[in-house]
């Protein structure tokens, strides 16, 4: 990882000397070296504050929308970084032109809060980032884990006992929204959950109103989630919502023959359609 | 005259104080430790440090229905829900949270209008403060002023002192529970020593600290400064830093309705939300994130002193620790600290 | 008593609605537990709209459509296809059977059609009872 933080920062060098970019999304050190912080170098002397190491997590590619359309960044990305950078790019929040992506590929990151290594159980299983201008290191083997055998466990399950858990995880939920706020694609303004007309779920978090807002959530990044797990590392309740994502991420993968964020030319399924698609599922 | 009782029976207390009402105490469940109302005095535990949220909930919950009403044809029929006066009991709450609770006095009984909703559970709570026994690298409390066995605000202090929980009451309502409270053991002359070796231990200890002298006088001065858009530049705007910690107040008040019938309800809200000074008429004074960190720093530090008379922080460093991104609150008012007397000084 | 399901339909304008319409006008008898709310096109359902139906304490819902190929609109319809599919899945990853959803693609000649599978989706929720998970408080007064 120290390879990495020292081209990092090497590229952010150049990238800020030659004026080329506005900023640089990477991380700097927090309150200690393993709670990093996300953070947009400006200047060259900004460079020397890049840190890179197992615990820089986040998914920078949230901070990609907070930015004037036409602002040229450069952003460090992990795998599923970079995939989420592509489903921006797909929906037309960023140009591909407008990004200089510094790709790392990486695996062993940890969550420091809860003391774990964060595996494809967790978060997906793209160690290699799949779009890149500069690549920070060498390629990783491809892992042959399924970032879905995490699932099998509540898929084998009956309807009752998935219901159960899933009341238990949800009725914890105090509505923080760190889940929402956390994650690259939920970039809308104002977000459903905020709307009072209509009011599609109350401000206090019942399970009922937890659950509206939940599931539309789930429904709203289907075919879109990348599967990076910030949602469910930023929830201060450990709700496992990757759990959910994954599941919607692996049906419209089957159902639809298309992953989300691989590439920037394709069209993201739910706004798509085949006239073959299957009917077999509703019925 | 302390009391004591081992560890491993800790079950026998909980179900007593459970006798004496509603009973708020740390309980491990799937977000660690946190305080619940406790149904099952089997999965109180004091194997924490500190827990995920405060026990303002204790008085303050998270939903509170103040009126429920319903439609008929002849209009509406609305009644409103009467303040609880139950008698509650608080368990295992750290000497930082327990001054949290004073913070919140200020705020919801000082001024001359009480909210009575706060003030009927604080009247009828018997609070019993935990000593800690080690530090950890976030807290700050000892910048307030907060000792890791403070018993300021408590009504008994309890320590964990080799597999011991010895308790002394500070108050005359703590005095009262311990002596309705069987299952308790005198302490010999041997405990008394242990609990007092134990307070002095805590005292000892040190957590890090921020210089708080003139920072709600300084916070002002930079109000404009570009200062605010560095260091809310990784803030994601969530509300996990309002919704964890023990002196967050600001709420809401909502109708919820289905068909013929609903309640009104105050809930916690956010200043950290986008909507959060949404006016009806559409506009927003502070739409962009920067503004919204000044206004919570500005807000703890600054502004509740000139109202309250006290810094609506004390240090437990939670905000810090589940921050998704690591924001830590205690560096940016030293940074701000720093920022404003070196303003001053360009300013001469 | 026997339990009494309460059925939300969404059937679309064009096809499916005028096909119950039809139903009606011919005289045709089937259970009255499904009541219908109209839209458009299919693919003007939010998915929201389902699981809004389910917490306000619908025992079952029942989604009604052109034909893929035959949308008025030409293609809402192959779009609600994958809409509902997904939505479909959320609800039996929830815990919700999978009989208690159903879309169906009904035209508007096919008034009979419309009879049947209301009669058949009223018996399949009866069977399956009361929905308790999502309305945990079922509010309506009546």
């Amino acid at each position: 990882m120290k390879g990495i933080e020292k081209r990092l920062r090497e590229e952010a060098k150049k990238l800020l000397e030659t004026g080329s970019v506005s900023a640089v999304l990477a991380f700097r050190d927090g309150y200690d070296g393993d709670h990093p912080v996300p953070f947009a170098a400006r200047d060259v002397s900004d460079a020397d504050a890049i840190v890179f190491n197992e615990y820089c997590t986040h998914n920078l590619a949230r901070y990609v929308t907070e930015y004037e359309p036409g602002t040229k960044i450069a952003i460090a990305a992990k795998g599923a970084d970079s995939r989420a950078l592509v489903v921006l790019i797909q929906e037309e929040k960023v140009k591909r032109d407008d990004l200089v992506i510094l790709g790392i590929p990486c695996s062993g990151m940890k969550d420091a809060r809860r003391g774990t290594v964060i595996d494809e159980a967790t978060t997906g299983n793209t160690v290699n980032p799949v779009i890149h201008d500069i690549m920070l290191a060498d390629q990783l083997p491809e892992p042959d884990t399924s970032p879905y055998s995490v699932l099998t466990d509540l898929e084998s399950r009956g309807h009752d006992a998935r219901w159960k858990f899933w009341r238990k995880e949800l009725s914890r939920c105090i509505r923080c929204y760190a889940c929402r706020n956390a994650c690259p694609l939920c970039y809308c303004d104002p977000c459903f959950v905020d709307q009072t007309e209509p009011r599609w779920a109350d401000k206090s978090p019942s399970l009922e109103s937890n659950l509206m807002f939940h599931l539309t959530r789930f429904y709203h990044l289907a075919g879109r989630c990348v599967d990076c797990g910030d949602c469910s590392r930023a929830c201060p309740m450990n709700i496992p919502l990757y759990l959910f994502h994954k599941k919607v991420a692996k049906e419209c993968e089957e159902m639809f023959g298309q992953t989300a964020g691989m590439d920037p030319e394709e069209t993201p399924v739910m706004v798509d359609f085949k006239v073959e698609d299957s009917d077999e599922i509703l019925l | 005259m302390v009391k004591k009782i081992e560890h491993d029976r800790i079950q026998e207390i909980i179900a007593a104080l459970m006798e004496k009402g509603i009973l708020y105490a740390p309980v491990e469940d799937e977000e660690g430790v946190n305080f619940h109302l406790v149904d099952d005095p089997a999965r109180v535990t004091l194997d924490f440090y500190n827990t995920v949220q405060g026990p303002k909930c204790a008085f303050f919950p998270q939903t509170e229905e103040l009126i429920r009403y319903r439609m008929t044809h002849e209009g509406a029929d609305a009644a409103e829900v009467e303040p609880d006066e139950s008698p509650q009991v608080l368990f295992g709450v750290r000497p930082c949270d327990v001054r949290s609770l004073a913070i919140m006095d200020e705020l919801f009984c000082g001024g001359g209008i009480v909210d009575p909703y706060w003030k009927n559970r604080r009247d009828n709570t018997t609070i019993i403060a935990y000593a800690f026994d080690t530090v950890d690298t976030v807290d700050f409390y000892g910048s307030f002023g907060i000792g890791a066995a403070d018993d300021t605000g408590a009504d008994i202090l309890m320590v964990k002192v080799d597999g011991d929980l010895l308790l002394d009451a500070r108050t005359e309502k703590g005095t009262a529970l311990l002596a309705a409270l069987d299952g308790l053991d005198e302490a010999a002359a041997e405990d008394e020593k242990r609990f007092a070796a134990a307070v002095e231990g805590a005292g000892a200890l040190e957590t890090r600290r921020i210089d708080t002298d003139c920072v709600a006088r300084d916070l002002p001065g930079i109000f404009d400064s570009e200062f605010w858009q560095t260091e809310a530049a990784p803030c994601l705007n969530c509300g996990v830093c309002t919704f964890v910690c023990p002196t967050c107040h600001c709420f809401d008040i909502t109708d919820e309705t289905l068909f013929s019938k609903g309640r009104r309800v105050k809930t916690w809200d956010s200043c950290m939300f986008t909507d959060f000074t949404l006016h009806a008429s559409g506009h927003n004074p502070r739409t962009k994130k920067h503004q919204r960190l000044r206004q919570r720093v500005n807000h703890k530090f600054s502004y509740y002193v000139t109202n309250c008379d006290v810094i609506s922080c004390v240090g437990c460093g939670r905000c810090t620790r589940f921050c998704p991104v690591n924001i830590d609150i205690a560096g940016i008012v030293e940074r701000a600290r720093k920022r404003a007397s070196s303003q001053q000084i360009n300013n001469q | 008593m026997a339990f009494d399901p309460t059925i939300l339909g969404i059937a679309c304008n064009w096809c499916t609605y005028t096909g119950a319409d039809l139903a009606g006008t011919t005289r045709i008898q089937y259970p009255h537990n499904v009541r219908v709310a109209r839209v458009m096109c299919s693919s003007r359902i939010n998915p929201a709209f389902i699981f809004r139906a389910f917490e306000l304490g619908a025992d079952g819902v029942l989604v009604g459509g052109c034909h893929p190929g035959d949308c008025h609109y030409s293609t809402g319809n192959l779009y609600a296809r994958r809409r509902l599919a997904v939505t479909k899945k959320i609800l039996d990853f929830a815990g919700i059977e999978p009989g208690r959803f159903k879309v169906t693609w009904i035209s508007a000649s096919e008034g009979h059609i419309f009879a049947e599978t209301v009669k058949a989706f009223t018996e399949e929720v009866r069977s399956l009872g009361p929905q308790t998970k999502f309305a945990v408080t079922k509010g309506n007064d009546q």
